[in-house]
């Protein structure tokens, strides 16, 4: 096996899973995901530039994420589950785990590109010039619409909080 | 804030990035002591922030980790040609082997047509030894005398004819 590919599986595995688990929100087909997008890196690895495999990887992992999205279609439609006041009630209410469920859920349910925007800057903590090249966006790009997904998920959360 | 504004919804989102000056910040809480919706909108920034500090990387699962790990046995590329490699390394060093061991398979007996242009060489090389022999008697006589020059073409002579018969023989 080669030692850079390992090395990479290392650094980013758990990043790209994330990325997947959160646009796919389907455990089996994220981790489908995530191997297409290492089978990829493993077939590409001389023509990267070893300094960019990070942003190279995640841009990977989510534009698969999202043709599998086109694919099912039906599964891209806004999960309002967490809205409707049964699957968690008000934030003050449940248990730090299942606010963080909610969060996550929360983050599920955003639109692209804002979903991934959430993901890689909040959850795997990128930088923003980082996310720009992931996304192919420019920084001014992602400032805007990570600032409109927050405020989303800011008025999502008033709306469960007291 | 009444309405969405974006020069506050940078603002906002600098000041949760920790990108916010000293002083600007100071500025924009100043701000939200007058404006209700900014403060409101600032305290929802603050809690989505502590529930997203909440939130991690997620470990990938051990099936995935498993598959990862795979990937490498099971899209091996055939490796492109390469005279570095061991196969083509070994073949490259065989060739001088093949030749030296070819070469030592030749039979000892040569053609007859390598025969034959053999006597015809030897025969010229003999008929060049039989002029030099004149030649060198001549100058032989013209610097020590006949009796000299006999005794020099006659030896010469004799180591002619006895190389012609010697090769008559061999021939017959």
């Amino acid at each position: 096996m080669s030692r850079k590919y390992r090395q990479w599986v290392k650094e980013y595995q758990d990043q790209a899973w994330t990325v997947a688990r959160y646009i796919l929100k389907d455990a089996q087909e994220a981790e489908d995901a995530t191997q297409e997008a290492f089978v990829k890196l493993w077939n590409n690895q001389d023509s990267i530039d070893p300094d960019r495999v990070k942003a190279w990887l995640m841009k990977v992992t989510r534009n698969g994420c999202l043709d599998r999205l086109r694919r099912r279609r039906n599964n891209v439609e806004f999960d309002e589950s967490y809205m409707s006041g049964e699957a968690s009630g008000p934030m003050q209410d449940v248990s730090a785990n299942e606010a963080r469920e909610w969060l996550k859920r929360a983050i599920g349910s955003l639109k692209e590109p804002y979903r991934s925007l959430v993901v890689l800057r909040d959850v795997n903590q990128h930088s923003y010039e980082e996310v720009a090249g992931m996304l192919e966006l420019n920084l001014a790009q992602v400032k805007t619409y990570l600032h409109r997904a927050r405020k989303q998920l800011r008025e999502q959360l008033a709306e469960v909080r007291p | 804030m009444n309405e969405y504004d974006d020069k506050w919804e940078d603002r906002i989102n600098a000041l949760m990035d920790g990108e916010l000056s000293a002083r600007d910040a100071e500025l924009l809480k100043t701000e939200a002591t007058d404006d209700r919706e900014l403060a409101r909108a600032i305290i929802e920034a603050y809690q989505l922030q502590q529930a997203m500090d909440a939130i991690q990387v997620e470990r990938a699962p051990d099936s995935l980790r498993q598959r990862l790990r795979a990937i490498p046995r099971q899209n091996r590329t055939k490796p492109a040609f390469s005279l570095l490699q061991p196969r083509w390394a070994m073949a490259l060093a065989a060739i001088p082997l093949v030749i030296i061991t070819f070469s030592l398979m030749r039979p000892d007996t040569p053609s007859a047509s390598e025969i034959a242009k053999a006597r015809q060489e030897m025969a010229i090389a003999f008929a060049y030894l039989d002029k030099a022999g004149v030649i060198t008697g001549r100058e032989i006589e013209s610097s020590v005398g006949q009796t000299m020059a006999d005794a020099v073409t006659d030896s010469v002579n004799r180591a002619i004819k006895s190389q012609n018969l010697n090769s008559k023989e061999k021939e017959a």
